[in-house]
């Protein structure tokens, strides 16, 4: 069973390689069969509307490949963030070697520019549910599922590009 | 090149159709002043779209909508009928629904309990005692818009007496709209909720001006054809290639659609491919489509309806200024009635890979829109240039058509902008 303290290590080392931009880092925590998955709607099933986000494993590299090898505009100049993990829980997950995880996250967003440039020098907050289902893989936990349930989910939303 | 200050310019001199230069004055987008004309002038009086039937499948059904600056309810009375009423209680004047979208048999006021059927009707009041035993109720229902009509089911308001008909308006257009509606062999669609909604710190002509520019493409999503790449579905020289294909068509009544040709060959268009992989589809295909109405249908279009709405491939798309320079932009997906269910689902994929504040694509184009707003700022040449392709444009039946990279479609938009904005 994966104790609170062992869940926050892992949830702040997570953030951690988001906030430094190791995103090639950050996909090898996710199972071969994860989803990542950001709704509008997370009471409707995924495979029945669209989503912010609702990544399988390949889909999830391409995101993680475009940010880091593409010449992206959304991401030039590059997200900084500021992510604040708080208010986790574990719960008993399916087999000894899954967890469920929940936990809010706060992320302070901001992308730095010249003066006068509409969409930068801007910082916003964006805050979050999350649910994350663990699972151990080889002595290690990795990410089966990762659901960002954003407060303003069903609000027009600026761009989210970043990987929140 | 005369550079003329906005207070020196009518509204309409704002555009300038030069039959060599076609160009717009920067302050469309960035002054404030122009923006509230717009509202007044154009959305507070054009056709505008503001929602699709299958919305609002069941009486008691609503959704709440602005037009221009004015808060609408759409709503399905028990009479199966849609009503688009202001929300504005006729009492006070506090609106009389909150929220976005729902199901509720009557609409109530909370200040003084003003209560009114779906349909506008005032059907009662707190403390009714109050007003004389003879009030005339029926004057005092939620008042309807001037204009609510539909067009196969989407749905268009004017809140204005006087004007051309949805007919009239659509006219130049629908022949593209029913060949969109054609990808299901029943030729209807059925909205998926909740909608992609992003806003950008832009002008929302900014969005007009960009479903569909062709000439963009290569340079913006560069990296989405590199996406594409990884993933093997073709090469950055292929995509490159297909951005050629095809024309731009500028159409009368500020209308306008880029174009890639269609097809029956799985390899060159989504309709044959996905008849090619689903028999079932082909068979329902080819029972309602002759194959030179396949080759129409099978041609990938994004539409613009002038001034707020986009049909694309996935998804009815839906402009909403907010201010000079802000924007709402909705992206309603949509499923295609009567085709096999894996079909839908990988429209609905395919949609969130590319569209959405999270999309490989989608977020590039606002990306250019805020560098736009930003750069306008800078008036030493105000103009903005709309004249590619101008020396080789053909006008074939009403319709400007140019090569997928021009501007003919753009052209269309600002005459109409710019003949809505000369009235009074």
């Amino acid at each position: 069973m994966l104790s609170v303290e062992e869940a926050q290590r892992f949830l702040v080392a997570e953030a951690r390689l988001l906030d430094e931009r190791r995103f090639e880092e950050w996909e090898q925590l996710f199972t071969d069969d994860a989803v990542y998955w950001v709704p509008m709607d997370p009471d409707r099933d995924p495979q029945q509307t669209v989503s912010i986000v609702y990544d399988d494993r390949r889909r999830l590299h391409e995101r993680v490949y475009r940010l880091t090898r593409t010449p992206v505009l959304d991401q030039n100049p590059p997200s900084r963030t500021v992510r604040l993990v708080g208010n986790v829980e574990v719960g008993p997950g399916e087999g000894p070697e899954e967890a469920q995880v929940r936990c809010n996250q706060l992320i302070a967003e901001m992308r730095p520019g010249g003066p006068g440039q509409a969409g930068l020098n801007n910082p916003r907050w964006l805050a979050a549910r999350c649910e994350y289902r663990l699972r151990r893989v080889d002595g290690s936990w990795r990410i089966a599922l990762k659901k960002v349930v954003l407060l303003d989910a069903d609000q027009p939303q600026y761009n989210l590009s970043f990987i929140p | 090149m005369e550079l003329r200050t906005r207070s020196q310019l009518s509204y309409a001199d704002l555009v300038v159709d030069d039959p060599r230069e076609f160009r717009v004055h920067g302050s469309v987008y960035t002054d404030p002043q122009v923006f509230e004309e717009e509202m007044r002038r154009l959305f507070e009086r054009a056709w505008v779209y503001v929602g699709h039937e299958s919305e609002l499948p069941a009486p008691g059904d609503y959704k709440t909508v602005l037009v221009g600056r004015q808060p609408l309810i759409l709503t399905r009375h028990e009479d199966g009928r849609i009503y688009a009423l202001y929300n504005r209680c006729r009492h006070r004047g506090a609106v009389v629904c909150r929220e976005e979208r729902g199901h509720s048999n009557f609409f109530r006021c909370r200040y003084h309990n003003w209560v009114y059927a779906n349909n506008g009707a005032l059907i009662g009041m707190a403390q009714a005692s109050g007003y004389p035993e003879d009030l005339d109720r029926s004057r005092y229902g939620l008042v309807p818009v001037a204009r609510l009509d539909s067009y196969r089911g989407l749905l268009f308001v004017s809140l204005a007496q006087d004007g051309p008909s949805l007919e009239e308006h659509l006219e130049p257009v629908r022949k593209y709209v029913d060949y969109w509606f054609g990808r299901s062999p029943s030729e209807r669609i059925q909205v998926i909720l909740p909608p992609h909604r992003y806003e950008y710190p832009g002008n929302w002509k900014l969005q007009a001006e960009n479903g569909f520019d062709g000439y963009h493409g290569n340079y913006v999503h560069l990296s989405w054809q590199r996406v594409l790449q990884l993933s093997k579905e073709s090469t950055v020289e292929e995509v490159q290639q297909y951005r050629q294909e095809g024309c731009v068509r500028g159409l009368r009544n500020g209308h306008g659609l880029l174009e890639r040709p269609g097809s029956l060959n799985p390899a060159s268009s989504w309709t044959a491919r996905m008849m090619h992989r689903y028999p079932e589809y082909a068979e329902a295909m080819r029972k309602r489509f002759t194959d030179a109405e396949l080759m129409e249908v099978s041609a990938r279009r994004n539409i613009f309806v002038f001034p707020n709405l986009y049909l694309f491939d996935t998804h009815i798309r839906v402009i909403v200024p907010k201010a000079v320079d802000r924007t709402e932009v909705q992206l309603y997906v949509y499923a295609l009635e009567d085709v096999p269910e894996a079909i839908n689902r990988s429209r609905y994929r395919g949609h969130e890979r590319f569209y959405g504040p999270a999309g490989f694509g989608a977020p590039d184009d606002i990306e250019v829109f805020t560098e736009i707003q930003t750069g306008l700022q800078a008036t030493g040449d105000p103009w903005n240039l709309l004249n590619r392709g101008q020396h080789r444009e053909r006008v074939v039946d009403g319709e400007a058509i140019g090569y997928t990279t021009d501007e003919a479609p753009q052209r269309s938009l600002y005459r109409a902008w710019r003949q809505a904005m000369a009235e009074p």
